[in-house]
């Protein structure tokens, strides 16, 4: 079995992907991991080529849409030591093309979709849970601290939703930070953060949506256990319903 | 303000409809908001319920005098109303802040049904023109307001509603003297051709107005009247079939009065509305009509069973199916199979034949589908029990159904 090594990039791992696939009979056979800068590691090492990467993914995207979209996600996931699993899960979806996901038998398939999967989760969870909060110079203003990286995919959703508006999104895990401002969408990093004033208004509003939040609860059937279990806990910190409370 | 949210929106709470999906709207380019097609949950209350509009009612000074109902006139209640700018602005703030999708809003008839209608409808028309509003809006419509409004409401909402409120119109004379079956189902029929002579225009030019683009729904309050089951899902069937209904929602009866018309009831029957919600999902996702899932003889639901592990039980013949050849609509029927490991079934089979292994990793709820299955020929049960044992081999097996059967609380247990 051959080993292959790459400098743990995203764009590493996906190059080293694409020269393998063109130089190895049999994918299935082959292994790929992060290099580890220790003198004893055996593998050859593949060096990153980012141009390679974006033809890998841009030949992915037009001939399985939807593992492409898997892919996505589970590169959000920041996932280690699943390398091997990425570059057989990739080989089967250049032969099976989008039919792939259903080959949830095979347990590299079945792994990716999985880690996939629950970024997207996390993705969509968080389009729902993210809260701005007015600040007073009329900006918007929203943290989190969610398990993978999805700050991207969710700037690319707030862009087209809160268009009219000035915001901010600040992922304090890694400190990484988004900003919409008159059609410009910028990403970047926050190294010194201090919390910015809030608007006059925002405490008004806020007891307003906890009313609302408490008030549409039907009294007689609380059930505590459903709402954690669609929302978790580690979510609340930064939910303007559960502050207080 | 905060008091008036309090009662409004406490007055909405048993609105059933929370989903916000089924539109997809790209929003005004200068303006705020749009709508995905998959919904998005802001938040889950103290009961558990996603909550992604902000329901409330424009008011709850209610004219009419619907037994069931706590804001009918004869009630002693906290009144309140809001104006159209109050409901604009605070749909504005809460969308702003990523609280809500948009805005659910319902009305007690305040005035008379006109009034009340232009009212809802300025709420809408200033969202979607003035501040260029792209959320997502459902208005209820009041039973008896004019054609006009009800077009104007269409236009400038992703969703409308008519509540037919009761199963016959009997139960409606006798429960809802002011409400008029005519007065409920005109709306509804003006709403199915306008919906459906914007989507033929909208083929010939993509910028013909959108009506209620997220369709029409009903919501039918049960167990406040005594239609059986077998009626509610025929009338649901109707609705579906010829008014071109999106959803029917089922709203179990609070009992809210001591109004001697009404039944008494210890709690509200939520099992009756879970059964008849998992009926309506066998009526528009699994091929099955009113008539295969009750008659005549057996007007209602079982308790006890899911409507189609009771439908595999009364049709022996039907079984077993073979999972690796059984076409798509057959494999719906199996218990333990819904809609998703049926389409993973016909996925995976694709590449090699599926093994008792892979169905469970699949998806499929194996405690209820061994019994009707054969995998490869292979059965992993008995088949031919006798349908006493089965029952009760099922019923052993039945695990306690996720979400919505965890609302059966005993009211008051908590408290
Ligand atoms: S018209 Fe509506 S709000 Fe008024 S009493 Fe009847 S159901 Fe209640």
């Amino acid at each position: 079995m051959n080993r292959y090594l790459y400098d743990g990039t995203a764009d590493g791992l996906l190059s080293a992907i694409a020269w393998i696939l063109e130089e190895e009979p049999d994918p299935e056979q082959v292994a790929l991991a992060e290099r580890q800068d220790t003198l004893f590691e055996d593998g050859f090492f593949l060096a990153t080529d980012a141009i390679q990467a974006e033809d890998l993914f841009f030949r992915l995207r037009q001939q399985a849409p939807d593992a492409a979209h898997t892919l996505y996600s589970f590169m959000l996931a920041e996932k280690e030591g699943m390398e091997s699993s990425l570059l057989h899960y990739i080989a089967l979806a250049f032969i099976h093309g989008d039919k792939v996901n259903g080959y949830l038998t095979h347990p590299a398939v079945r792994d990716i979709v999985a880690v996939a999967k629950k970024a997207g989760r996390e993705l969509h969870r968080m389009k729902g849970l993210l809260r701005f909060e007015k600040l007073r110079d009329g900006a918007y203003f929203a943290k989190m601290e969610p398990d993978h990286n999805i700050i991207h995919p969710l700037a690319y959703h707030f862009r087209s939703r809160l268009r009219a508006q000035h915001w901010f999104l600040y992922d304090l895990r890694r400190r990484t930070a988004a900003r919409w401002n008159q059609g410009t969408l910028q990403f970047g990093t926050i190294e010194q953060f201090t919390a910015p004033a809030l608007s006059d208004d925002e405490k008004k509003v806020q007891a307003l949506w906890q009313t609302f939040f408490k008030t549409i609860a039907i009294p007689d059937r609380k059930n505590p256990r459903l709402q954690k279990s669609n929302m978790p806990m580690k979510y609340w910190k930064y939910l303007t319903e559960k502050q207080g409370e | 303000m905060l008091k008036k949210l309090q009662i409004l929106s406490g007055a909405a709470r048993y609105d059933a409809s929370c989903s916000s999906s089924g539109s997809k709207r790209e929003g005004p380019a200068s303006g705020i908001g749009n709508t995905s097609n998959s919904g998005i949950c802001h938040s889950w209350a103290d009961d558990g319920r996603c909550i992604s509009l902000l329901k409330l009612l424009l008011s709850n000074d209610c004219q009419y005098d619907c037994a069931y109902c706590v804001n009918r006139s004869s009630n002693v209640v906290e009144r309140a109303s809001f104006t159209a700018r109050e409901v604009v602005d605070l749909t504005l703030d809460f969308y702003r802040r990523n609280y809500i999708e948009g805005l659910f809003l319902s009305s007690a008839v305040m005035g008379s049904p006109d009034q009340t209608m232009e009212r809802m409808v300025r709420v809408a028309e200033t969202l979607r023109t003035e501040e260029q509003f792209g959320g997502y809006i459902h208005l209820k419509i009041i039973p008896g307001s004019s054609s006009e409004l009800v077009r104007k409401a269409g236009l400038y909402a992703d969703r409308i509603s008519v509540n037919i409120e009761l199963p016959s119109q009997a139960s409606l004379e006798r429960l809802a003297p002011q409400k008029h079956k005519e007065a409920i189902l005109a709306p509804m029929a003006l709403i199915g051709r306008e919906i459906a002579s914007s989507l033929v225009e909208r083929k010939t030019s993509r910028h013909a107005p959108r009506f209620a683009p997220a369709g029409q729904s009903t919501q039918m309050i049960i167990g406040a009247s005594p239609e059986n089951d077998f009626q509610i899902l025929r009338l649901s069937q109707g609705l579906y079939k010829k008014m071109q209904l999106k959803r029917v929602y089922y709203s179990a009866y609070m009992p809210v009065s001591d109004d001697n018309r009404l039944p008494v009831l210890a709690a509200p029957p939520l099992l009756r509305e879970h059964r008849l919600y998992q009926a309506d999902w066998l009526l528009r996702f699994y091929g099955f009509s009113a008539e295969e899932i009750l008659s005549d003889d057996a007007p209602n639901l079982d308790e006890s069973f899911d409507p189609k592990s009771a439908w595999a039980l009364r049709h022996p013949e039907f079984f077993p199916v073979e999972i690796n050849r059984a076409d798509y609509g057959t494999l719906l029927r199996v218990p333990g199979i819904g809609v998703t490991s049926a389409k993973r079934i016909i996925a995976a089979r694709r590449f090699s034949a599926i093994t008792p292994e892979g169905m469970k990793k699949i998806g499929v709820v194996m405690k209820r589908a061994k019994y009707f299955i054969t995998c490869s020929g292979r059965s992993f049960e008995k088949n031919d029990r006798p349908a006493a044992l089965l029952r009760q081999q099922l019923l052993l097996g039945e695990s306690p159904a996720p979400a919505r059967s965890t609302q059966l609380v005993i009211p008051g247990i908590f408290s």
